[in-house]
């Protein structure tokens, strides 16, 4: 009877144990970009018996084409509002909770509730409250317009502005905005559903990595006569807090490129392509429309950006570590 | 001194207030307007749960009764409604299927895979790890379409397999796993190697034991982020209402702007998001550690 070695044997089980992940990492993960990469070549149609290989015919459409063109300032402008303000007010949101005697796991719960929420659900909610004659956002406005004193202050007109000067001051006068049906406005009302959402997750980072900061620093630092709390933050609680940063930012950053479930629900990519993000460019032209060598372009396009943003944020972790 | 810094205290809890309102003002739409009646929701009135004046059941209407036998509360009205305009239930009952096989799947592939990479050696257990690193570069909802393409090559659209299979292989999970079961000491296991246990074994009855808090914590991920997913179910569901889940069952009533829609909708949706908050609520300690702990690899 020939027992195999332990170290032979243990070879083996790890080989087994590790065999159905190998496998459908393969299959689920690692072959999609490899189909991705090739139907991107093709004008492949779900459906139709054959297909052309059209070379970079996809990706020449990707940069001639208007509607690929307000694709990418849409995407850009969701993400380049939603992360900075994510992970600002997250970063605000914490410090401010750190800083109370009383009452901190009440607001740590309240402004974590929407992470939890379906952000479907939520966005049709908000919908219904950025409506222009029946939401709570434009008749609570309009209310304040109806307060003498707040009217005149908000609109400048005990300054003597005209009446029709400041923002607030037209939206008395004029009507409040459509929000989500204007083209000035969509995106921002789209990103800002962005922010509600998503900074309670910035925020519950930031707090985790608080209390990753040893309190004798700042004992020490109070020693050294660092005396007013923006020199505490400035010199000894952002940097420390800067592998938190990176994170917050790299993920928030991922996450706003994935932003579909408001868009493809409220705007449907409008109006006039204001709000067309890049997932739900990839879900239109592939799925609604069946042009799935476009949808492979955009998506091999996609799939670049956001490695690119995880691979730098890696980078700058281990620079980080070695330094 | 003591005065200023109430001050501040008192600043801060004023900004966290703001702060609080507005992130709680969609969840108060929500739950009011489930509560008016049609007219008080176009006519913004009726306060925080509407005045329940009774209204008349459009759809008892419909079946045949009077206006006598048919007059209900508002509230009752919409979320009957909701539950009457579409299979609500079979909609949640969808949704916990997929969220638990999702969960478990991802368990019984993740585990064994993370012990291996933990505790194991054997040859290419470096590149096996590094794999795992690359696939967490891949956001899932980013090969959507290939994937799409693949399960509707195999015919297999529309069907429960499409909503979960996708999701079997978490290489987050796998590298969470790792990362907690390398903090295991090795003579735990090294003793149950001594008992004569295999390590099919161990992977069950030690390690799984042992991991219980990492694993709540991804089960939370996991949870919450299938159960409120959206963008998939979208995708691969493309007719059969049968498999709807919840939020797919939700979308259908978008559409009309009609205050008699509203009601039901916003019923729907107070139906949805309830389960995770309550959840939430009831161990908001679990849940944030756990979202932190799983966030911050």
């Amino acid at each position: 009877m020939s027992e195999p070695r332990p170290e032979i044997r243990q070879a083996r089980a790890g080989y087994l144990l590790f065999l159905p992940a190998l496998v459908l990492m393969i299959v689920l993960l690692i072959l999609p970009v490899a189909i991705a990469a090739v139907l991107s070549a093709s004008d492949y149609a779900l459906g139709n018996p054959g297909f052309d290989w059209v070379g970079t015919d996809n990706y020449s459409q990707l940069l001639s084409r208007s509607a690929y063109r307000k694709m990418m300032v849409a995407t850009l402008a969701y993400v380049l509002i939603v992360t900075p303000a994510s992970v600002g007010l997250g970063l605000g949101a914490a410090l401010l909770i750190r800083s109370l005697r009383v009452g901190q796991a009440l607001y740590k719960t309240v402004y974590f509730l929407p992470v939890m929420a379906s952000l479907l659900a939520m966005a049709i909610v908000w919908e219904f409250a950025l409506h222009p004659t029946l939401g709570i956002v434009n008749r609570g406005l309009e209310a304040l317009c109806g307060v003498d004193g707040l009217r005149a202050a908000l609109s400048g007109s005990w300054a003597g502005l005209a009446p029709g000067a400041t923002w607030f001051g037209r939206g008395c006068v004029q009507g409040f905005p459509l929000w989500l049906g204007d083209p000035d406005y969509a995106i921002w009302s789209i990103s800002f559903i962005g922010i509600w959402q998503g900074f309670g997750f910035s925020m519950v980072l930031y707090l985790a990595g608080l209390s990753g900061i040893p309190p004798e620093l700042y004992h020490a630092a109070e020693m050294d006569g660092v005396r007013s709390g923006w020199e505490r933050f400035r010199l000894l609680t952002w940097p420390m807090l800067a592998p938190t940063t990176v994170f917050v930012v790299t993920v928030t950053t991922i996450r706003s490129f994935q932003v579909f479930d408001t868009v493809e629900a409220l705007t449907d990519g409008g109006p006039v392509r204001s709000t067309y993000t890049i997932l739900f460019a990839i879900y239109e032209k592939a799925i609604r429309q069946n042009l799935v060598g476009v949808g492979a372009a955009l998506t091999v396009v996609f799939l670049a950006v956001v490695m690119a943003v995880s691979l730098i944020q890696r980078r700058l972790v281990e620079r980080k570590v070695h330094a | 001194m003591i005065r200023q810094f109430s001050a501040s205290q008192t600043l801060a809890h004023l900004v966290l207030l703001i702060g609080a309102v507005v992130v709680l003002l969609p969840f108060y739409v929500m739950v009011a307007t489930s509560f008016k009646s049609p007219s008080e929701i176009m006519t913004a009135t009726g306060g925080a749960f509407g005045a329940q004046a009774p209204v008349v059941s459009r759809s008892c209407l419909a079946r045949g009764g009077t206006d006598a036998d048919c007059a209900t509360l508002p509230v009752v009205e919409n979320y009957r409604e909701a539950f009457a305009k579409a299979p609500l239930w079979r909609y949640m009952l969808n949704g916990v299927a997929v969220t638990v096989s999702i969960f478990l799947l991802q368990v019984l592939v993740a585990l064994p895979a993370a012990y291996a990479l933990a505790k194991l050696r054997f040859w290419g257990r470096n590149a096996a790890f590094a794999l795992v690193m690359f696939c967490l570069l891949i956001p899932v909802h980013a090969i959507a379409l290939p994937l799409y393409v693949l399960l509707a090559r195999l015919g297999l659209t529309d069907s429960y397999a499409a909503l979960v299979l996708p999701w079997t292989v978490s290489a987050f999970g796998i590298f969470l796993m790792r990362q907690f079961f390398l903090t295991v000491p090795d003579d735990l296991v090294d003793a149950a190697r001594m008992d004569g246990m295999g390590e099919f074994a161990i992977v069950w009855r030690v390690m799984l034991p042992a991991a219980i808090p990492a694993l709540l914590a991804f089960a939370i991920f996991s949870v919450v982020a299938h159960w409120n997913d959206y963008f998939w179910p979208r995708v691969v569901i493309t007719g059969n209402r049968d498999l709807f889940t919840p939020p797919l069952g939700l979308r259908e009533f978008k559409g009309d702007l009609d205050g008699n829609f509203y009601g039901p909708m916003m019923a729907t949706a107070t139906v949805i998001v309830t389960p995770l908050v309550v959840a939430f609520l009831l161990a908001q300690r679990r849940f944030v550690d756990g979202i932190a702990m799983a966030g911050m690899k």
